[in-house]
Parts: structure tokens; sequence; C-alpha cells
């Protein structure tokens, strides 16, 4: 490994776990959305009936 | 509420997030087109520009998980223990690039990987100890005892961070003396242009660091409602 392949490499891990942790955060938040919205709609079911 | 928690989000925090993004190509701009490659140590000497501001957030972090723990333990508010908890997570993620982005670095400059160095090994000890928080807090159950042994090790474990910044000086060490927060003043230690491309980088990730959280609180506010929404549910039949 020359000197640039070790920069590049800091480099590739810093942004790589930087966008994983922003996808994982993005998958999390919409997950969570739809389970609220999941209980808000059998909330509503059960008062209308 | 529960609409409340649900559309809090990313509409007023759009302008955070283009400015972060500005930033951090204006950094990466910086490191790549602006500042002089280092006589001694060649292009591998730009990993400082990564790895001081991804040192600089994760000791941020937990003194955010430092501050929010008092606050959790004198206000007994939930809303100190969700900034606390977030903070820990944000903090991990950046320690561990810290140590990923060092060792990366050592290996040409040094000829080794690691070293059992006062920082190295105390930066591992930080690690470490924010993992077990983030172990304690997803292996017991949720409630106001797991926010309270969780505040307790926040606090505790930030006491290993003046000990890492001190212990280049107290020991013979490896690793370099302090470049920014030196004792003849503020950014003595570097040549104003490096000096110039390491703040545009401490700032991006500083903003980066707002993005995450804005993100990370969001999270544990909507599963904050499903839960209650739950509760309600299984208290009304």
């Amino acid at each position: 490994m020359d000197n640039l392949s070790f920069l590049f490499a800091a480099n590739a891990f810093v942004w790589a776990g930087v966008i994983y942790y922003l996808f994982t955060l993005k998958k999390r938040n919409v997950s969570l959305e739809r389970d609220l919205q999941l209980l808000k709609e059998v909330i509503e079911k059960e008062s209308k009936q | 509420m529960t609409e409340d928690v649900a559309e809090e989000t990313p509409k007023e925090n759009y302008f955070l997030l283009w400015l972060t993004a500005v930033v951090i190509f204006a950094a990466i701009a910086a490191i790549y087109l602006y500042v002089p490659t280092d006589k001694t140590e060649g292009p591998v000497q730009r990993i400082m520009y990564f790895h001081i501001p991804s040192a600089w957030l994760s000791f941020f972090a937990f003194f955010v998980v430092f501050l929010c723990s008092i606050l959790f333990l004198w206000k007994k508010d939930r809303e100190w223990d969700i900034y606390a908890h977030a903070s820990a997570e944000i903090g991990v993620i950046f320690c561990s690039l810290v140590l990923i982005t060092g060792p990366i670095w050592a290996r040409p400059i040094w000829g080794a990987w690691w070293v059992w160095d006062a920082r190295l090994t105390s930066t591992l000890i930080l690690w470490l100890i924010y993992v077990a928080y983030l172990m304690l807090r997803s292996q017991t159950a949720p409630g106001s005892m797991r926010a309270r042994y969780a505040a307790v090790l926040g606090i505790a474990g930030f006491l290993d961070i003046p000990l890492i910044h001190f212990s280049v000086l107290w020991w013979r060490a490896f690793h370099p003396q302090p470049k920014v927060i030196t004792s003849e003043g503020f950014g003595k230690g570097l040549d104003t242009s490096m000096m110039m491309t390491l703040l545009i980088s401490l700032a991006a990730f500083t903003l980066l660091y707002f993005v995450l959280m804005g993100q990370r609180v969001r999270q544990e506010k909507l599963r904050d409602e499903i839960d209650r929404i739950k509760k309600e549910k299984l208290y009304s039949h």
C-alpha cells in the first residue's frame, strides 16, 4: 500500500460510515412512521365500529 | 401529539441539511485542492482533516451525554434522557471512525497500525465505556431505572476525555502533541492554510452532528409515541 492508498482508505471509511449511519437512521425512521400510521388507522377503525 | 412528532421533521431541517452539505463539499475541496501537501508525511497527512474532526465530534457528543445525563438526574425529565441516548450513539460512531482512521494514518508514519500509547489506549477505553452505555440501554427494560443507570455511566465515562487530552503532555507518547489548542495559543501548531482547512472540516462535522441528532431524537420521540398509544390501547380494553 502506498501513501495515497492509506489516504483513500481513511477517506472511504469515514464517508462510508457516515452514509451507512444516515441510511440506517432513515430506514428506522420510515419503519417507525409506518408503525405509527398503522396504529392510528387501527384506532380510527375501532372508534368507528 | 401523534401528528406533531411525525410532522416535526425534515421541512424545517432542510436549511440545516443543505448548509451541512455545502460545508462538507467546501471541506472536501479545501482538503484536496487548497491545502498544500505536508513535506514530511506526504499526502497521507490529509487524514488529519477527517481524524481530528471525528475526534472533536465524538468528544462533543459525549459532552452532550454528560450534560444531559446531569440534567436528567436533576430534573427527571425523559427529554434529557432522549438527548443523552441519541448523542451517545453518534459519539460511538465517530469514536469508531477515530479508532479506524488513526491506525490507517499511523501505519505509513510510525510503521505500526497500533501502539499501546496513553492517548490511543485512553481513546479505546472511552469507546468501550460508551459501547457499554449503549449495551446497557439495549439490554435492560425501558424505564426510569435504565435511564438512571445510563446517566451515571454517561457522566462517569466523560471523565476519560480530559485524560485523553492531557495524556500526550503527561506521559511520553507516540501520538503528536496538540496542534489546535496549544500552550502558545489557539492554532499556533499549524500553518495558516492547514488551520483554515481544519476549521472548515471541524465546522462540517459539527453541522453533521446536529443533522444526525435531529434525526435520532425524532426517532426516539416516535418510539415513545408508539409505546404511549399501545399502552393507552391496552388499558382501554
